[in-house]
């Protein structure tokens, strides 16, 4: 058999001098490996955005919810006394727990609140001092909720809520006051827009906050929504969600709770990624299949409009292995540089899209290694038919052909 | 020593139903150094003569030495290697690659011994400037005319330095000036370098210069 190096020479003059077909057949490839490169960059730059999302409010966030585990009541009686996590249980848990660093219990409803005798449709929420600091809120205007507050009827409008107001002909937003359930709420504070996602409650941007006291003057169990907590570092999470289940257990023995970390939803969303990233690889995939038949094809009928050569070559002491190995070449230097181009555009196209959607950009080495050797696999699977047909022909009836 | 010993060659083919006897038993013995034409009419089993002496196809029945050794139990791997080290082609059409320059199809058997390519260059470039293409190396055959690319053929079949050189009507597509400057360079070689040649032709002017004539006529041979 002949040198590797020289295979290659041959196989790039033969590229060179069929340009529009090659073309053609790249089309297929580039389209396959490009949207392949796209698909897989795209699922792991929003699986690292939504990560940095928890990563920015901190991974050792955990938030204290009921669970609907082993809740017997219907649908309808969800708010029954005893099967909701109440005030008392939160106000103790700082006491009982002295590694939780911070504890926030909050409530939250949606409801019309009125300005200027308009309805806002908005998320009022029910928060302590801690609620500011746990999520990291930054004060644009005024201030936070302090635990001083009491019952008292002020609120602080998140970053939505307060370009709503805006909308609706709010000059200064301090001092202003909102109606809610009957009740006039003095706007104390403006938030800076917070970032979505990660553990953070989605009503903050949209919302009002209000003294969680205050809000209970709405609801007649002191039922909270939730109890976000900061742990102190070094703990174990799982003994400290069933001390934490015992522990609600005193109040409500039918209670049943649902802890969930930071860490915990940080795993289970990237395995949810993967399994996305493979689903958009598979699709991927099928473009790849399409594409390596287009090259199959373009290998057969360069097989066949090339006889009289492979009979020359085969009367000129070509082996079989070298028409097969030329062909092979041929197919994999095609399909490879069909993936070159396809992870140029696949990662161009994935760049565009994590600018308009603010995702953070990368390339992705694993997507690059899996083009480069996808597109080799391809041209070697595709290539090897046509390939072994080439060097199966009978040299004579090569040579006469014309 | 003869270099190409046939005896008793057959060769059949299955068209159909049909067992159709292309040699019908030939006895053939060529000695190194000789000049032998091949003549008779088309379809008379010449070219599938030459194909059982250049390795391309294989007998049905009989013995073939070549070199003084039996070659009717080699693979296909063998076969090319022989064609690749042993002999020289020359067709009709030339056969030329049309997309590689004058050079590079005349190293191109070389290419299929591993000869690394400056090597190859040099070997294809004397051979071309024996055949007097030294000043159209880098043209394309389309560019040649058929005297020359046929020239550029023989720089081809002689740039592995063959035992011998088969060839297979090689002034049956040019004129008849062209088709005695290609003889000339057969005859040439032949006298000067040694080489043995035997050539199919049907062109009795071309028969009439070679040493040894032998008539081919419905699967057997005659000398003439």
């Amino acid at each position: 058999m002949i040198a590797f190096n020289e295979i290659v020479r041959e196989a790039l003059k033969s590229q060179a001098a069929a340009k529009q077909r090659t073309v053609l057949a790249l089309i297929g490839i580039v389209i396959g490996i490009g949207s392949v490169i796209a698909l897989v960059t795209v699922g792991q730059m929003v699986q690292l955005t939504s990560e940095q999302q928890f990563r920015q409010m901190g991974t050792n966030i955990i938030t204290i919810q009921r669970g609907w585990g082993d809740s017997k009541a219907g649908a309808g009686k969800q708010d029954r006394q005893g099967e909701m996590i109440t005030w008392s249980e939160a106000k103790g848990l700082a006491k009982k727990f002295p590694k939780l660093e911070a504890v926030s219990p909050y409530t939250s409803s949606w409801g019309q609140p009125l300005y200027a005798d308009k309805s806002l449709d908005m998320p009022v929420l029910g928060v302590t001092s801690s609620f500011g600091n746990i999520n990291k809120l930054t004060m644009a205007q005024g201030r936070f909720i302090s635990d001083l507050d009491g019952y008292s009827f002020f609120g602080v409008l998140g970053a939505g809520a307060a370009a709503k107001l805006r909308q609706r002909g709010a000059k200064k937003l301090l001092g202003e006051t909102v109606f809610f359930k009957g009740r006039g709420f003095k706007i104390i504070g403006v938030l800076n827009r917070a970032e979505e996602g990660g553990m953070r409650p989605f009503e903050i941007n949209p919302g009002m906050m209000i003294p969680i006291h205050t809000s209970f003057l709405f609801k007649q169990n002191r039922s909270l929504t939730e109890i976000m907590a900061r742990l102190a570092p070094g703990m174990d999470r799982r003994k400290l969600a069933y001390s934490l289940e015992q522990y609600f257990k005193m109040y409500h023995p039918k209670l049943s709770i649902q802890v969930r970390s930071a860490e915990q939803l940080i795993a289970e969303m990237a395995k949810q990624s993967r399994l996305f990233t493979l689903l958009l690889a598979a699709i991927g995939s099928i473009s790849l299949l399409v594409g390596g038949i287009g090259v199959m094809n373009v290998m057969l009928v360069a097989v066949s409009e090339r006889r009289k050569e492979i009979g020359i070559r085969r009367a000129l002491g070509a082996m079989q292995i070298d028409i097969r190995a030329q062909f092979l070449v041929e197919s994999v230097i095609l399909c490879l540089a069909g993936g070159v181009i396809g992870i140029a555009l696949g990662v161009g196209a994935a760049y565009v899209l994590a600018k308009v959607n603010e995702w953070i950009f990368f390339v992705s080495g694993m997507g690059l290694v899996l083009g480069v050797g996808v597109s080799s696999a391809i041209g070697v699977f595709f290539g090897y038919f046509p390939a072994r047909q080439a060097s199966r022909l009978d040299p004579i009836l090569a040579l006469r052909d014309e | 020593m003869a270099l190409i010993e046939l005896s008793s060659i057959t060769k059949t083919y299955h068209i159909g139903e049909m067992d159709v006897d292309v040699l019908k038993g030939v006895d053939l013995s060529v000695e190194a150094g000789e000049l032998l034409a091949i003549m008779g009419e088309s379809g008379g089993g010449k070219s599938t003569l030459m194909n059982i002496i250049g390795f391309l196809d294989s007998p049905s029945g009989g013995a073939y030495k070549f070199d003084g050794e039996d070659v009717d139990h080699l693979d296909d791997n063998d076969l090319a290697r022989i064609r690749n080290q042993k002999i020289g082609f020359i067709f009709q059409q030339f056969n030329l690659l049309p997309r590689l320059t004058a050079l590079e199809n005349v190293s191109l058997p070389l290419v299929y011994r591993g000869v690394p390519s400056h090597q190859r260059e040099k070997l294809a470039e004397q051979m071309l400037k024996r055949v007097g293409m030294g000043d159209r190396m880098t043209h394309h055959p389309p560019e040649l005319s058929g005297g020359q690319q046929q020239r550029v053929a023989i720089a081809r079949a002689l740039s592995g330095s063959p035992s011998l050189i088969l060839a297979d009507e090689p002034t049956g597509a040019l004129d008849s000036q062209v088709s005695q400057e290609i003889m000339d360079i057969f005859l040439d070689l032949n006298r000067e370098k040694k080489i043995t040649t035997v050539m199919v032709t049907h062109d009795p002017k071309v028969g009439r210069q070679c040493r040894r004539t032998v008539r081919m006529a419905d699967g057997c041979l005659v000398e003439v």
